[in-house]
Formats: structure tokens, sequence, C-alpha cells
């Protein structure tokens, strides 16, 4: 089946003032979303997962490598072109606070796609508008109020409301819950499960949070400074990790069961400075079993052998694997 | 520092040869036909024919660019339709008076500023503190010719102690270059003012109080000193700020500077003339700034240069 | 919008600065009605034995000007004159000043660098100089003279205009607008644009009173509104002469030009205090 979005060997570095080489955002990215996978990608900050998202959306150019969404590749787009296809692939941004115009009222908020896109009469429109925002469980009066009457949760429901009014194919979503609280997370996450049924999506997922990752990606794929150092079925990731970062990261999500608690792995250290990656795999500097040859080489991207032999493949970058030894 | 100063010399050169662009194109691309106007309305043809070939009229747009540049670094600004002699030559022998009041008048806006707006900073939130600041908001407000011609009237036509305009007495100086003055002055003593709040309400003064120095000491040698640092680099400013009202204040004082030169030139509708003092003046903004720019980070050393 | 109006009701120095702009527009609509004759008639009996200007009586109520025409009505006029040319020249420079600031501070790059490099290329020009050499190259009519103080005005506006786009462009909703598929077009206009009025207004206010002054001033040496259409510039231009004779001449019109100055200065100081705290002062 034809992936709905391919990249390959993207890369993205940004100039600094002063300095002769930049900063390395993405590193050498390359996957594939299935038409209605959802795919999670997960990181701490500094990773580069918010700029990957908008490298796959075109909304930064890349310096090297290559999208292909829906079959037409994306880089090579003109700008009007690349225009008229947003309408089939939209973004849910962080803060929905700063991602909403505050002058506009809800109303013109959600119907803006419809209108740049010239989808529909006005009286289309108008129904399709209160169509969506009613099932992103707002009511109706909330249409003609503005972004800041309202509450974190809601104003997100409004974000999503209006990335999904053009019935988009892929929806790349950066941290949709991170700025909310707790409890309401689980009901913005369940919201967009419903809408993935209902409107048959594709989503790219970015959270630095595995646990909210686990509840609602069919694959991850986690990464370290601007690369991607595994990547396999959400299953296989959860239950069967391979790399040293991803096994730390799985280690420390909070267990309710007891029986279920797992062992914590610590890391030492902060993610260091894109500008100043380490040599050889980026990860060696805080990586509990590291080598010595960790410090020397990049390990390439490996595939390995899956538990379960229909999912997907799944990759690791990593020496531990590379004399084809299993830990 | 140097790669700022180099940086910034660099940015006024290209910024004069952009301001001789324009003087160039008002002065010879924009008129119906320049070589018209330098023959007179009786010529023939012939004569304008002439005159357009000796002017290069005919040539492409930069190469007659290139040869006005040329010129002009030579000193020679093109001359007078009118009185047919050269520009420069006229610009020369009227600048002096010129130079000469704007040279007074700074300095005498730069006293009334920064007593005033010391007063006013000693004094602040009371009655001469607001009467202050709404003299100056005036200042700003009123044009300087009305004010110019009030100060006339009533220090030279009502009281008769100056003399009604004119050159070559210190009487006939005293009334522009203080009417220029106190106009000017309400700009210093706004930024006087605020840097002396901020001076003042630093831990250093509070320290110079506090081993019993007198407020006299503490304001004026103390405050003073480092408050008076943002003044300096506005000097270079308000070569520009008069450079902007020197045709009207000289026409009204009849000062026989370049100001009153371009203002007669107005009367005849003599462009060369009136744009080689616009050239003059945009040079000297040019430079102004450049002077600013330069002496603030060697005054302040608080001021971080643009890398 | 009608609670601006109460805010800046509320402070003492907007309302008095309002009445006065009131006052004289006011005048300059309905000048054919009140004005007590026809500004440019020259009465028989409007100049003295000596041929000069009479001083204000029952007949004429500020007195006759050099050609024995009426002051009272030449002021009532020169209102007109001198807010039409403000209001028009501001308005154009608004127009250019607003277009330009936002595409440089939007597109940035090469073009909003260019953009600016030019605003400081104009400001090197003395503004009086400049609208007087243009002035003088092209032929006299009201039209041109307030698009000589357009030509000179729209600088100072485009590059806040510059600024601010800059700042609000960096905001994230601008990104999200973008991801929806918005032309620039569209963002300029009905996101940018929306943001920037508050700034607009502020400088759309103080303008005026920029462009008045320099019709005045312009006017007064010669090279802008020429008589006989009245401008307050003009009459004091007209009436040097009898100065000190015949004072009022001279005065009034420049009276009447700061208080309109003043008040609009007044005016675009409180909407800036009311809507933007954060710039109080003057740059």
């Amino acid at each position: 089946m034809t992936p709905l979005l391919s990249v390959r060997d993207l890369v993205k570095t940004f100039d600094v003032k002063g300095k002769g080489d930049g900063v390395r955002a993405v590193s050498h990215v390359s996957l594939d979303v299935a038409p209605g996978q959802t795919l999670g990608i997960v990181g701490e900050s500094g990773s580069g997962k918010s700029t990957l998202g908008r490298l796959m959306l075109r909304l930064l150019e890349p310096t090297s490598g290559n999208i292909a969404f829906d079959g037409i590749s994306l880089t090579d787009l003109n700008v009007k072109d690349l225009r008229r296809k947003r309408r089939d692939m939209q973004m849910i941004f962080q803060d929905p606070l700063a991602s909403l115009d505050p002058r506009m009222s809800v109303r013109n908020l959600i119907g803006e796609p419809l209108i740049i896109h010239g989808l529909g009469t006005k009286q289309e429109q108008s129904d399709k508008v209160k169509d969506m925002i009613e099932r992103v469980g707002l009511s109706k009066d909330a249409l003609d109020r503005f972004p800041h009457e309202f509450s974190g949760g809601q104003r997100q429901r409004i974000s999503i409301a209006r990335a999904m009014i053009t019935l988009p194919k892929l929806i790349v979503a950066d941290e949709p819950v991170s700025s909310l609280d707790v409890s309401i997370q689980s009901q913005i996450l369940n919201l967009m499960l419903d809408l993935r049924r209902d409107l048959n999506l594709t989503y790219v997922f970015i959270s630095h949070d595995l646990a909210v990752v686990q509840h609602i990606a069919d694959t991850v794929a986690v990464m370290y400074l601007g690369e991607i150092v595994e990547m396999a079925s959400a299953t296989e990731i959860f239950t069967n990790p391979k790399h040293p970062y991803t096994r730390a990261l799985i280690s420390a999500i909070p267990q309710v069961d007891v029986s279920q608690r797992r062992e914590r792995i610590v890391l030492g250290g902060d993610i260091p400075s894109p500008q100043q990656p380490p040599t050889g795999c980026h990860f060696h500097p805080r990586c509990p079993v590291a080598m010595p040859i960790c410090s020397q080489i990049t390990p390439a991207s490996l595939t390995l052998q899956t538990l379960d032999k229909s999912a997907d493949a799944h990759t690791v970058s990593c020496h531990l694997y590379t004399e084809g030894s299993e830990s | 520092m140097s790669r700022y100063v180099v940086r910034r010399l660099l940015q006024s050169v290209i910024i004069l040869l952009g301001v001789t662009f324009i003087t160039f194109f008002l002065l010879y691309i924009l008129p119906a036909d320049p070589a018209q106007q330098i023959a007179g309305k009786s010529a023939t043809p012939e004569t304008i024919a002439n005159i357009r070939a000796q002017l290069g009229l005919d040539q492409p747009l930069l190469t007659q660019y290139w040869h006005y540049l040329v010129n002009l670094l030579h000193g020679n600004f093109g001359r007078s339709y009118i009185q047919r002699t050269d520009v420069s030559s006229l610009i020369t022998s009227r600048i002096g008076p010129t130079l000469y009041l704007m040279i007074f008048a700074i300095l005498i806006e730069l006293v009334i500023g920064i007593s005033v707006g010391i007063i006013a900073s000693v004094k602040r939130g009371k009655a001469t503190d607001n009467a202050i600041m709404l003299f100056s908001f005036v200042g700003v407000s009123a044009p300087q010719f009305i004010l110019s011609i009030l100060m006339l009237y009533v220090f030279a036509v009502k009281l008769r102690w100056f003399p009604i305009g004119g050159y070559g007495t210190p009487q006939h100086f005293v009334l522009p270059a203080f009417t220029l003055g106190i106009l000017g002055s309400g700009w210093y003593g706004r930024v006087m003012r605020s840097s002396m709040l901020d001076v003042l309400r630093q831990d250093y003064i509070r320290t110079a109080r506090a081993k019993g120095a007198n407020e006299f000491r503490v304001v004026f040698v103390h405050a003073l000193r480092n408050a008076i640092l943002p003044i300096v680099a506005m000097i270079g400013l308000d070569i520009g700020v008069f450079m902007g009202g020197v045709v009207v204040v000289e026409s009204v004082f009849a000062w026989p500077g370049i100001g009153q030169l371009a203002w007669q030139a107005i009367q005849r509708v003599d462009i060369p003339i009136i744009m080689g003092v616009t050239l003059v003046s945009a040079i000297a903004i040019v430079l102004g700034n450049l002077l600013a720019d330069l002496i603030s980070p060697l005054v302040d050393p608080r001021i971080k240069l643009k890398r | 919008m009608s609670n601006l109006v109460r805010r800046l009701l509320k402070r003492k120095l907007a309302t008095f600065a309002i009445i006065i702009i009131l006052l004289i527009t006011g005048a300059a609509i309905f000048a054919p009605w009140i004005s007590p004759y026809n500004p440019d008639e020259q009465f028989m009996n409007g100049l003295s034995l000596q041929g000069s200007p009479l001083p204000p009586s029952h007949h004429y109520l500020l007195g006759t000007d050099l050609l024995g025409r009426d002051l009272f009505s030449r002021l009532i006029f020169g209102a007109r004159t001198s807010l039409l040319i403000g209001i028009l020249a501001n308005g154009v420079a608004v127009f250019i000043g607003t277009l330009l600031g936002l595409i440089a501070g939007f597109m940035r790059g090469r073009v909003g660098s260019a953009v600016m490099r030019f605003t400081d290329l104009m400001m090197a020009f003395p503004a009086l100089l400049l609208a007087i050499a243009l002035a003088s190259i092209f032929s006299p009519s009201l039209f041109i003279v307030a698009l000589v103080i357009a030509m000179v005005n729209w600088v100072q506006i485009a590059r806040v205009v510059y600024t601010q786009t800059i700042s609000i462009s960096e905001r994230e909703f601008i990104e999200a607008t973008r991801s929806l598929g918005a032309s620039t077009q569209r963002i300029l206009f009905k996101h940018l644009l929306p943001h920037l009025l508050p700034t607009i207004l502020v400088w759309a206010t103080l303008g005026i009173a920029t462009t008045v002054l320099l019709e005045a001033t312009l006017s007064f040496l010669g090279v802008g509104v020429r008589p006989p259409t009245p401008s307050w510039g003009n009459i004091i231009f007209e009436n040097q002469a009898y100065f000190s004779t015949a004072p009022w001449l001279v005065f009034l019109p420049g009276i009447a030009i700061i208080a309109l100055a003043l008040s609009f200065n007044l005016l675009g100081d409180a909407l800036r205090d009311e809507l933007d705290p954060t710039q109080r002062g003057r740059s």
C-alpha cells in the first residue's frame, strides 16, 4: 500500500549568525506513514520532533531531502499548488491561545479554511461550521465568542475543529495536549480518536509524553538530537524496546499497577546542545551501556526481527545490534 | 569597535550616494525640460538642443548620474538657471552665517534644555515640572515660523530691544539664536529630565547622599555626569533638525545664510539652488547622524554595540 | 470603538483637543454659511486711505487684509483648506506607509531590507526642504501640495508599521493561518492589518498635525497653497509686510495653526496612551 506521507533523508539546518555550520535540527530522517495509521513521534525538547512535524507539511523548507504526500512530491510543488494541497494536510498546534487569532470569532476561525479553499456556498460553509463545532463537543453559541473567553481544553477543541473542517487526509498534531490539565488531556485524546474513526484520518502525533503516545499511536518513532533512533509498532516499542534511550524513556512512564513496575533507568546529564552534537552515536555520553565504538562511529539504521512477524518493521540505530547480537 | 566604525562609515557613504541620486533625479529627470529652463523663455529650438547636448540629457540615465556625481565630488553643484553663477560658490559664500547660527543656537538649546531638564527632574510632579513639560510640548506643536515671528514682534517691534532681522552686529544675532535656542531646548529638556530621573534612582546616588554629600553636589557632580550622556548623541541629530528649519528661520530674520538663499531661490523657482541647499542639508544630516552614532558608544560604556 | 471614545473623554486634555478639532472642522464644513463675506471679495472700503488693512471693526469682525478682504471670512475658508490638505495628504501618507511597511515587515528578506534602506535614505533629507524642492518642480495646485506633503510624510508610518508587523508576524497564529493554506494577501489584510489598526490610528492622528504644520510652512514660504485660495499659512505670507502695524493679520492665523496642530498632537498622544501604554512619551 502506498504510504500517505513519505519522507526521505530529510535534513534541516538552521543558520546561526557568527558560527559557520549552524544547528542541525533534523538529520537524515526517513519514514513512511500509511493511510489510516497513527505515527507517534517522541523525544525530549530539543530532539527536533516539532521541526520534523513542520517539515512534513513543508511549513519549513527542508535543507535537503524529499517529502511525498498523497503520491505527489511536496518538495517540488510551487507555492500556489502547495497552498492548495494544504487542504488535505493540517496541523494542530501546542498552544491554542497563541495559534488562534484573538481578534476573530470562533465562527470565522473555524470557517476560514473553507473560505480559503473555496469549499461550498456560504450556506453550506455555515452548516459545516455548525456541524463541526458540535462534533468537537462545543455548543453552537460558542460560535460568536472569542478565543480568550474559553478554557484551554475548549480552545484546543476549536483548533481541532478548524483543522478538521476541510476533511483533510493527514493531521500533524504537535504536542496537542501538553499544555492542558491531565484530566482534560484524556478528553481531547478521546476526541481525536473519535474523529480519527469518523473522518478516516491519518495522524502524526508528536509528544514528549510516552504515556500519551501509548494511548493513541500505532507506530512509534523515537527521536534524539535530530535523528530517529528507533521505530516500531506501538506494541513492539512498549514490550520490546531495543535502544537504550527508548528503554530509559519507557522506564520513566508512571505505572499504577505495582506488579508492572519497571526498573527506572535514570539518564545522566541533559540533552546536549544541537550545535555541538557528540561524535559517533549522539547518545553515547548519556548511554548506560555505551561501548568504545559508540563514540567513534555513528550507528546505521538496522532492521530487526520482530516478535510478531506480521507487524511493521522494527528499526533501531545502535551498536548493540550491529554485530547481530541480541542483548 | 573598529568594525562598528567601519560599518557605520560605509552605511553613511551608501546613504550619501543614495541622496545624491535622489537630488540628481529631482534636478534633471523630474522636471519637464531642464534645457528649456536653463535656456530661458525666449530661446530658439537650436539653443535648447545645444544645451541639451551640453548637459548630456540624451545619454543614458546612469551615465548622466555618473557625470553628476563626478561633478559633485569636484565641488561643482551645477549652475543656477537664473543667476548664471555656480551654485557651489553661492553656497560657500553663504554658509558662514548659517554655521555660525547653528553652533550658537545649539549651544543655547543645550544650556536652556539641560538646566530646565535638571530643574524639572528635581521638582518632579510639581507645578514647575508640569509647566515645563507643557511648554516643551507646545514648542513641538507650534511651527517655527510663527514663534519666530512672535519673538520678532515682541522684542524687535514692540520693545525695540533688537533690530528686525539682518546681519552684522551682535544685536542682530541675539533674536534668531535665542528663538531657535528656546524652541529647540524643549527636546533636550525632556530627555535631560527623564535621564536625570533615571540616574537619581540609582543606588550610587543613594550612597552619595548617605555619605553626607549635600544635595547640590549630588545633583550636579554625581548625577549630572551620567545623566548627560544621551544628550551628547542628540547633538548630532540636532544638526538635522536645524537643517529642517533653516529656510524658515533665516527668511523670517533676514539672516543671510543658505536658508535665505534657498528662500530667494524659491521665489524665483531657481531649482538648482534649491537642490544644492537640499543636498548640503542632507549631507549635514547624514554626517550629524554618523557623529551621533560614533560618539555615543564612546561616551556611554553601557551602550552595547550591535554586532 | 465607543468604549475608546468614552475613555478619551475622561482625559481633560484629550477632551479639550477634541472640542477644538470639532469646532474647526465645523467651521470648515459650514464655511459658506457662517462666513460673513466672500473670502475673495476685495471691498472698496476695505482699505484705509493709505491703502493699508483696516483693524477689527463693526463691519469687519477681525479687520481686513492687504487687499481689503475680510480676514474672518478668509480664516474660516482657510480652515477648509488647511484641514482638507491635512487630511488628504495624511490619508495618502498613511496608505503608502502602511502598505510598504506591511509588505516589508511580512516578507522581510531582501524586499524588507530594501524598503527600510529606502526609508533611511528619505529620512536623510529634511522634510521641509524636500517638500519645497518637490513643490517647486511641479506646478502648483492644492492637489499637488497634498501629494508633496504625503511624499515626505509616509516614511515615519512605514517604519512604525514595519517594526510592528515583524513582531506580530512572529506570533503563532500567523504560522497557523499559513498552515491552513492562506495566501499572503489574506494573511496581510485579514490578520495582520487588524492588529495594526491601533498603531495606525495613533500615527494617523499625529500625522495630521505634521501635515497641517507642513502645509502652513510651505504656504508661508510661498510654495504651498497659492493665493487667492486662502490657507492659514498663505494669509501670513501675504500680509508679512504689515506684521508690525497690523499684527493680528499674522497672529490670528498663527494661533489657528497652533490650535489645530496642538489638538491633533494631544489627541494622538492620548490615543497612544490608551491603546498602547507601553509606548508612553514621544519617540
